[in-house]
Order: C-alpha cells, then structure tokens, then sequence
C-alpha cells in the first residue's frame, strides 16, 4: 500500500468511526467465522433469546433480572440490509427445522438492551445499550489476508499451495492448465476468463465438506455476491517465477485486475465492517475439520491466523473509542458444540486454543482479553449414555440431517439416533499431527454427525450451551 | 490413532433392539471431598485469593477444627466423667432413700431420672448434629471455592447439589432451587454455575444477613447512646452481638447448639484477629473519622456509634464464616454497606 492510499484509508475509518460516535455510540460487536462456521445461526439465537427472554443464567444482567426490555431497532447504515432474523428463525424453530441458507451478502441489525444499573448506593438508573451486528458471507473473510499481499507474492503462494501433495490431487485439472499458460504472453480475455473459470473450480472443489478446506482466497471468487462475472473477478495466479511484469501482458493485465480486486472488493470490505470493532468472536468450526483430518486443520489455523492478523486488538481508551476503536475482548468459539458430548468440550477448546495460540498471544501482547468456549448457539442434541456389550459410551441424541453417515449407517433426516461420535485426544497436538486429507472413517477416531435443529416449544429460543457465557464475555461489562 | 479407544458409532431410536430409558439420569454420584481445615495461619493454595484463605483459616480454627487429643482434654474428659459418677451417685441414693421412704415417692423419682436420661441424651445428640452441619458447611465451603477455582465441572454439579439440599426445608427458596436444579442439568462449567448458584441462593439471604446486622448494629448504638451504665452498655452489646451470630448461622442453615456456638465464637474471633489488620485500609480509617466527629458532637453518642461498628464487624464475619460458600459474584459487603447510618453523622442518629 502507498502512503497516499494508506492515509486516505485511515482517514476513512477515523472519519466513520467519528460518524458512529456521533449518532449515539453503539457497541459494534464482530461475528467473524469463515463459511459454515455458523454466523447466522448464532446471530440468530443470540437476538431471540435476548428478545425473547431465553434462558441465561451466566449472564449476569439477565440473571439479576435487571434487563428490562430488548428490541430490535432499525440499524444506523440505510445503505446495508437488515439481517433477516425472522426469517432464519423461521427456519430454525419452524416446521421445517433446516438450518439458515449459506448467506449471500452483507447485512446488519441493530439490539437494544435496556437495562437498570444497580448503583451502590440503592436505587437503579435506566439504562440502554445499543448492539450493531453484522452478518456477511464468511467466504469474503479471507480476503482480509490479501490486502497487505502484493500479486506475485499471492501468486507463488496459491501456486505452491495447489501442488502440495495435500491439495495436488484436488487441483490437477488447474495445475495441468497452469502449466500451459505463458504469463509473457499477450493479454487474451479469452485465456483470463478460462483460467479464473478453471481456478473457481479447484477453490469449489477443495472447499467441499468431504475436504474441508479453509484458505481458499480470493472469497468472492467462491461467494460472488453482486459481482457475478466482472472483470475483477476474471483474474488467476501465475507463475512468475520473480520476473519483471511488461506491460500489455497477461501477467499485467492479471496483476491489474488482482489490483483492482484489493481495491474496490478487499479493502471496502475490511474498512465497513472490521476497522471499527468494540468486541470480537471468532467462529470456528473444528468439527467439519477434524472429520477430514489434520491436513484441514493445518489449513484452517492459517486462515484464522491471516484473518485475526487484521484484527485492531489493543486495550479500549475514551478518545480511542471516538477516532479508532480497538477490539479489547476477543473470544474463540468452537461452535457445533451440540455435536459431542459435554465431556469432551475441554479437549476442544484446548484444540482450539492451540490452533489460535499466535493469534491469541499477538492479542494479548496489546491489551486485549481473551476467551476460549466450546459453544453451541443452539443446541441440537441432549445427552445420553449408550451400554453396549457391557460398554457405557457417553452420546448425543438427535436427528442426523440426511445423507450423514457413520459406522455403515446412513440417516434419513427423519429417524432420531443416539451417536457416540468418539473421543478426542487428551493432547490436542495428537489430532493436529500429520497432513491426512479427506480421511476414511476408519482413519480418524471420531466422527462427527450434522444433526437437524432442535424440536422447539413454539415461541420459546431453543436451548443453548454456553451462548450466556459467550454473553457476559462479550457484553457484560457493558450492562454492570 | 490409538486402537484401544471405541469407534464412533450411532444407534437408531427407531431400531427394535434399542431400548430408550427416558427416565432422568442421576446426576453424578455426590464426590466425597475432604478437605484438611488449615491452622489458622494462612493456607497458600495460590488458586485461592488472600479473603478466601483467611475464612478458611479461621473456620479451621473453630467450626471446622478437627477433635485432637490434647492434655487438657483428656484432663477434661476425665473431670466430666468423674462429675458424671458423683451425679449418678447421687441420684442413686436419692432414689433408694426415696424408695425408703414411700413405694410411690420412688417411683416418681425413677420417672424423673428417665426423663433426666432421654432428655439429656436428645441433647447430646442435638449438640453433636449442630457441630457436624457446622463442619459440613465449612467443608462446602472451602470445597465450592476449589471447584470454582478448578473450574471442575462434575465437583461443581455435585457440591452445588449439596448446596440447594441445604436449603430443601425452605419454602421461600423454591424458585431458587428450581433454578440452580436446571443449571446444574445444562452444560455450565464450573466456574459459572458455582457462580449461578451463589447469585440464585445465596445472595436473597445476604440480604436477610445484611438487615440482621444493620438492625443489630442501629440497636447497639442507639442503646448505648442513653444507657446510664457502662456494665448495662456491655451486657447488651454483649447480648446483641450473641443473638446476631445465632441469627446469621440460622440463616445461612448451620444452627448452631451450645458447642457448635462456642465453636462458631472461636471462628469469628480468628476471623477478626486475622482481618483485622485489613481494616485499617477498608473501614478503621472511616471509624476513627466518624468517631472523632461524633465525639465532638457528644461522646455518649460517639460511644454508641464505637459499639454499633463494633457489632456490625463481628456480625460481617459471622456472615463470612457462616456462609456455604465464599463471596465471588459479589464482593463481601463492609460496615459502610451494612450499616450507614452510622458514618452519617449530622442526623445524629
């Protein structure tokens, strides 16, 4: 990045975050999780149990029962759509019980928490908190590792990356069609647009539940949103081997356009939604990562260290908070906690934890609280204990979404099933170890089954483990 | 990947050879803790912070303290069972002249000395039920903050189990219970239903807690403030300050009998030796101001406020000592939350 376009962007948060200040100060609270790692979900049960007054005992306001009234308000950018969350919870606690679609774009939703404020002299002031939240496809988030990148530094990355003996079998069509292309050669729309079709296919391929990839930038070349088909999705990496780019070439033509990219796409995007953060989760699903193996999750923490690398950690400050908040609580959920039972949570955030640990250590070193929960925004599952041949295996009922398998059996969708999908490994560093893809179900000592949301009493938020903790992490400093 | 460990696997609901028990699985079988009571120097646990060790210390010096065979109390016991014979002796004697002289004026003596036996057995028995709850409260107690600590999930499920049996006989705990009973069936760690527990059960009572000694305080005060006799002043704060601690331990639920109360003075005493260098920083410094101006204003009156700190700081750590379970949602309230009436001075209370 130039100076000119480093001070002009700077200028732009201080100058939006002066904005906000003025329009009433908000708490602005970042739900990051990369796709499927359930953003909406979460938003979702988040808003219907303040609303709707769910169950929440470690939230400490709501335990107090000093939370008068919660309401949805409209959200302060007329520019964003409202996060549909009747929809999803229709969705979810309906007839249908589906899980919400994978989301398409960016939208937000503003909560309003009034709350009386117990004053240690007796009496209770009214007060109010206002909570903007913001849901985007979690795709786009890898994004945020391109911004400081330049062209041939991500070329030989996603290159090499592709050729790995993890990744080289996925991409074989696309290393075969890389081989042939001629970065010196003259611009040919035709070429471009067959490389960036060839290129979507293998990032589609590797991002596919079987593999559970994470680090797949660009993100709208997976999720394209409303830029289906512009130039500046029509660009692939190329093997430049550290040579000089001449211009009227594929390789210029292919930088301007990954140039272009950063500019009107990545950037936009980092300064609207992450520049000016008060609080942070990050989602992560471990589960869809432990099922394919330890090469998935070796992918998954670079994507998590590339995208909290763009974090503002720091300790909050009053004029800070005016001209450039920073993120001073952070929490790492591992969500789908529903999916195993609760013995097992310790393992994984102790997986979790050691997947984020650079992540975490950088945050810390700046002032920022840190938290690691196993969490499940809505609990799909209760608990049980299977006695088989003279064994007790701890398990989980629920209803398996359909096609999911385990051990020979395949679920219709329809028939509940008690599922012990085994134990992890009291040393975290035992499932990380090693580069396995994609592995058989005999290959991995666990196996973990999607379940179908929850049966729910009409009306009443489905039940949860640990959201009120994430809660009190998150916001509950904000309602003492 | 080990091989000793069980496959995942999956049983459907629907399959003829599953059986489902619906009933309620029993929580956790209920941990035996046992915990060592400190001497009432201070016990370095690092995971506990320096109030909590000093509760513990001095429970251990009194409601906590294991029986131990010293000199004096083999001196003791041997007193009271030659006390114990003379009585008999005695009662032999009395019943055998009695019989002497009238059949019936012998009988009515043999009734009296069963009534004497059951009565004084139902004592004894009341007495050592009392040390024992006693020493089970502590217990939980030191038990509750390890678990909180530990954030140990099961110990937390069992010990907060204990915690609401507590409270069983009480009807006014009913939600409460209810409460504590469906955190204990979700998946909460530990630190936080220790926590949810405390906030549901606990804190309705500290508030009781915290009126007895605010009442108990007002009393000594304004008594003190216009009795004519010094030695009436002390009977009454003496008084007072007795029937607060009796108070405070019923409240918390370990009654305490005659034994168990001596045991309980014993804590509050150690207690308060053990803080008391804290009260310089906390509230001594407010004491000595609010004497002084009050002393000014008249000293009978600064007299009275001496006496109600006083007993608002033994009632504080009766509170500590009592409590099942330490002070963590909230922090433990001082003598200027308990009782300010007596730092306002220009009312003149």
């Amino acid at each position: 990045m130039s100076l000119f376009t480093d001070l002009a962007f700077e200028a732009g948060v201080v100058a939006r975050s002066l904005a906000d200040y003025l329009s009433g100060g908000a708490l602005r609270l970042g739900v990051t999780g990369l796709s499927r790692s359930g953003k909406t979900v979460f938003i979702t049960a988040l808003v219907d149990n303040l609303v709707n007054g769910g169950r929440l005992p470690v939230l400490r306001a709501a335990a107090e029962g000093r939370i008068a009234r919660v309401h949805l308000e409209p959200q302060p950018d007329d520019a964003v759509p409202r996060f549909p969350y009747e929809e999803h919870l229709a969705a979810i606690a309906g007839p249908e019980r589906r899980w919400p679609a994978s989301t398409r774009r960016v939208s937000q939703l503003r909560v309003t928490i009034e709350f009386e404020r117990a004053s240690a002299w007796g009496g209770a002031r009214a007060q109010s908190l206002n909570l903007d939240i913001v849901d985007y496809p979690g795709e786009w988030l890898l994004d945020l590792a391109l911004i400081d990148k330049s062209y041939a530094d991500w070329s030989r990355e996603t290159i090499e990356a592709a050729r790995s003996k993890a990744r080289a079998p996925l991409a074989g069509d696309w290393n075969a069609y890389l081989a042939e292309l001629d970065p010196a050669a003259s611009a040919d729309e035709a070429v471009a647009l067959k490389a960036a079709e060839r290129f979507t296919a293998y990032l589609r391929r590797a991002r596919d539940a079987t593999y559970a990839l994470s680090t797949l930038p660009p993100g709208r070349f997976l999720m394209p949103g409303d830029l289906e088909g512009s130039p500046a999705l029509t660009f692939a990496p190329l093997p430049l081997d550290g040579g000089e780019i001449a211009a009227g070439s594929l390789a210029a033509m292919m930088e301007r356009r990954y140039e272009a990219y950063k500019t009107h796409v990545a950037r936009p995007f980092f300064r609207d939604h992450f520049a000016r953060l008060d609080r942070q989760i990050v989602l992560v699903d471990l589960l869809a990562a432990l099922n394919s193996g330890p090469g998935a999750l070796a992918d998954l923490e670079t994507a998590l260290d590339g995208v909290t690398h763009a974090f503002r950690a720091g300790r909050a400050s009053r004029l800070g908070a005016i001209f450039r908040p920073r993120i001073d609580r952070i929490l790492f959920a591992a969500t789908k906690a529903d999916h195993l039972h609760h013995a097992d949570h310790d393992r994984l955030e102790a997986a979790l934890k050691l997947m984020t640990s650079r992540a975490i250590a950088r945050a810390e070193g700046l002032g920022a609280e840190i938290d690691v929960a196993a969490l499940a925004a809505v609990r799909a599952t209760r608990e049980a204990e299977i006695r088989h041949n003279g064994e007790a295996l701890p398990a989980i009922v629920g209803t398996p979404e359909e096609g999911e398998r385990i051990d020979g059996q395949v679920f219709d969708g329809v028939a509940e099933a008690a599922v012990f999908p085994g134990r992890l490994p009291d040393d975290p560093a035992a499932a990380l170890a090693g580069e396995g893809l994609a592995l058989a179900e005999v290959d991995n000592s666990w196996r973990f089954v999607r379940f179908r949301p929850p049966m729910t009493q009409r009306g009443a938020p489905p039940p949860h483990i640990r959201l009120d903790r994430t809660l009190q992490f998150l916001i509950g400093d904000r309602l003492t | 990947m080990s091989d000793d460990r069980p496959r995942p696997r999956a049983f459907r609901l629907d399959d003829h050879r599953v059986a489902v028990d619906d009933a309620r699985a029993p929580l956790a079988p209920m941990a035996t803790i046992l915990t060592e009571p400190e001497p009432a120097p201070l016990g370095d646990d690092p995971a506990l912070d320096l109030a909590e060790r000093e509760v513990e210390a001095a429970q251990g010096a009194g409601v906590a303290k294991k029986p131990r065979w010293s000199l004096a109390t083999v001196a003791w016991v041997g007193f009271g069972g030659l006390v114990s014979l003379a009585v008999g002796l005695w009662v032999d004697s009395l019943i055998e002249a009695l019989f002497a002289r009238a059949q019936s004026l012998g009988a009515i003596a043999v009734a009296f000395a069963v009534l004497l036996i059951v009565g004084a057995l139902g004592l004894l028995i009341r007495e050592i039920v009392a040390v024992a709850r006693q020493r089970r409260i502590a217990e939980l107690h030191a038990a509750l903050a390890r678990a909180r600590a530990a954030d140990d999930r099961e110990a937390a499920r069992a010990l907060v189990g204990r915690l609401a049996a507590l409270y069983a006989r009480r009807p006014e705990t009913a939600r409460a219970r209810a409460e504590v009973e469906e955190a204990r069936r979700a998946v909460i760690d530990g630190r936080d239903l220790v926590d949810v527990a405390e906030r549901a059960l606990l804190k309705p009572i500290d508030k009781r807690v915290q009126a007895e000694i605010a009442a108990a305080a007002r009393r000594v005060s304004m008594v003190t403030a216009v009795s004519p006799r010094a030695i009436l002043d002390l009977l009454f704060v003496a008084a007072q300050v007795v029937r607060l601690t009796r108070r405070v331990a019923e409240l918390y639920g370990g009654r305490p009998g005659l034994f168990g109360f001596f045991a309980l003075l014993r804590s509050i005493g150690a207690h308060l030796a053990i803080t008391g260098g804290m009260a310089v920083g906390d509230s001594l410094l407010q004491q000595v101001v609010g004497h002084g101006v009050a002393s000014r204003i008249s000293a009978r009156l600064g007299e009275g406020v001496l006496n109600g700190l006083l007993t608002a700081r033994v009632g504080l750590s009766a509170m500590a000592v009592c409590r099942p379970a330490p002070f963590e949602v909230d922090k433990p309230p001082g003598v200027a939350e308990v009782a300010p009436f007596l730092f306002r001075k220009a009312k003149g209370e």
